[in-house]
């Protein structure tokens, strides 16, 4: 049995997607930010901290995305959605892990600040305005990979690039994409997926964005 | 192999260094200033663009993120027995603690940048900051209740790489948060500091730190 704790739009999107990409059933349980459901008792005793991912899996309860990625691609290497040691691709494949979170933590911190921090937000302009050049330039860096190539490693589609399914559908709610022609590329590459669609379509409505775009407000 | 190691006192760069301390590996240091532009001059642009901290160069290749580094370098040197590879019963552990790092460590680098780097007080948001130390207490809670079966390191067999991994933010934790209700992790953070790999990885005497101050309060929201 494998279960997977799940908020909307959330880094638990990875794991959703990843599954799917596998092909392994997986029971999804749903989240709400608004309705109290992450402090319920039930949630708190798989979940002490009350964050999502948390995947239940080979009797077992894992919590940070990137080991999730790791342990499912490497226990189920038949799909062949990892690069394991010993691949030509092993350091790249860590790298993209790695730098994953970087960006996401950079969304992470603009998400709490433009987000959870009331309305308008008591945020520093100065800090905003340098987490959002911050996403910019590690989207830059994505942007010249993939002009490069179809997907962020050479050999193709991997896990790396599900690690991506937050990141690249929050950015835009803080960057202007327009000038990334490449990641609007691999953002269709993407969505074209059966396995991403059917991801999406067990997602459910996300409830973090309430507008299109959230500017740097003025200082 | 020829290991080299770009590095900036106090910075997440640590992590690795301490990492090669505790392996006991041959390597190259190059230490690059934090504050002036050196970090941005096109000679380590080419290394890592993102003008960051680590890059690790092994036989060429180059790792700039810090867990990946730590994970390959236990990888590929498996006889110092300090990572826990594919198969091991501590596997999972292991891989969600290595990742755990970086749930941590971006708390402690969002408060050294409203702290530090931001060096006028109305450039803050004293909201923020309050949130960001309850975010990392929140987070170090969970390693508190890992901690409470007894185990001295984060895997219960002994001292590892996640060690190095996490280590650093628990002990940067303690320049923004009280650990009075830590009592656990903030033994682990004392036993951590005290290893001779981890004292012979901290910046030399009479270098221009980073931290200057060994609390840096939130302020009054």
């Amino acid at each position: 049995m494998i279960r997977l704790h799940h908020i909307p739009f959330s880094r638990s999107f990875r794991i959703l997607w990843l599954l799917e990409e596998m092909g392994l059933d997986a029971e999804l349980k749903h989240y709400s930010i608004t309705d109290g459901s992450l402090r319920a008792s039930e949630f708190k005793a798989i979940s002490p901290v009350g964050r999502v991912p948390a995947l239940e899996i080979d009797g077992r309860t894992i919590y940070e995305s990137g080991a999730i990625v790791e342990y499912l691609t490497e226990t189920r290497p038949e799909h062949g959605l990892g690069r394991l040691p010993g691949d030509d691709e092993r350091v790249p494949y860590l790298e993209w892990l790695g730098f994953a979170e970087t960006q996401a933590s950079v969304l992470g911190s603009l998400n709490m600040q433009h987000l959870f921090m009331g309305d308008p937000t008591p945020a520093s302009p100065v800090v905003l305005k340098l987490e959002a050049a911050r996403l910019a330039a590690t989207l830059k860096a994505m942007e010249r990979t993939l002009g490069e190539r179809d997907w962020l490693l050479e050999s193709g589609f991997s896990a790396a690039d599900t690690m991506m399914g937050f990141n690249l559908f929050s950015a835009p709610y803080y960057v202007d994409m327009d000038r990334f022609e490449n990641l609007a590329a691999y953002r269709a590459r993407i969505e074209a997926r059966p396995a991403y669609r059917s991801a999406r379509e067990k997602d459910g409505q996300q409830e973090f964005y309430k507008k299109d775009f959230y500017p740097v407000p003025e200082a | 192999m020829k290991i080299k190691l770009h590095h900036a006192h106090e910075a997440r760069s640590f992590r690795v260094l301490w990492l090669l301390e505790e392996m006991g590996l041959d390597y190259d240091l190059v230490v690059h200033n934090f504050f002036d532009k050196s970090l941005r001059r096109p000679e380590y642009l080419e290394i890592n663009p993102a003008a960051r901290v680590p890059a690790l160069e092994l036989d060429g290749r180059i790792i700039c993120e810090s867990g990946a580094s730590i994970e390959y370098l236990c990888e590929i040197f498996p006889e110092k027995g300090l990572g826990r590879p594919a198969g091991d019963p501590e596997r999972m552990e292991y891989l969600d603690m290595l990742h755990y790092a970086e749930s941590i460590g971006q708390h402690g680098a969002n408060l050294t940048q409203a702290h530090i780097v931001l060096y006028k007080p109305e450039m803050r948001s004293p909201t923020q900051m309050n949130l960001e130390a309850r975010r990392l207490h929140k987070g170090l809670e969970r390693m508190e209740r890992l901690l409470g079966d007894g185990r001295e390191y984060l895997m219960a067999s002994g001292f590892s790489g996640a060690d190095c991994a996490v280590g650093f933010g628990v002990d940067l934790a303690r320049k923004f948060i009280s650990f009075d209700a830590l009592p656990l992790c903030a033994a682990y953070a004392e036993r951590i500091v005290a290893r001779p790999a981890y004292q012979r990885a901290l910046p030399p005497e009479g270098v221009q730190r980073i931290y200057t101050k060994d609390f840096y309060e939130a302020p009054d929201v």
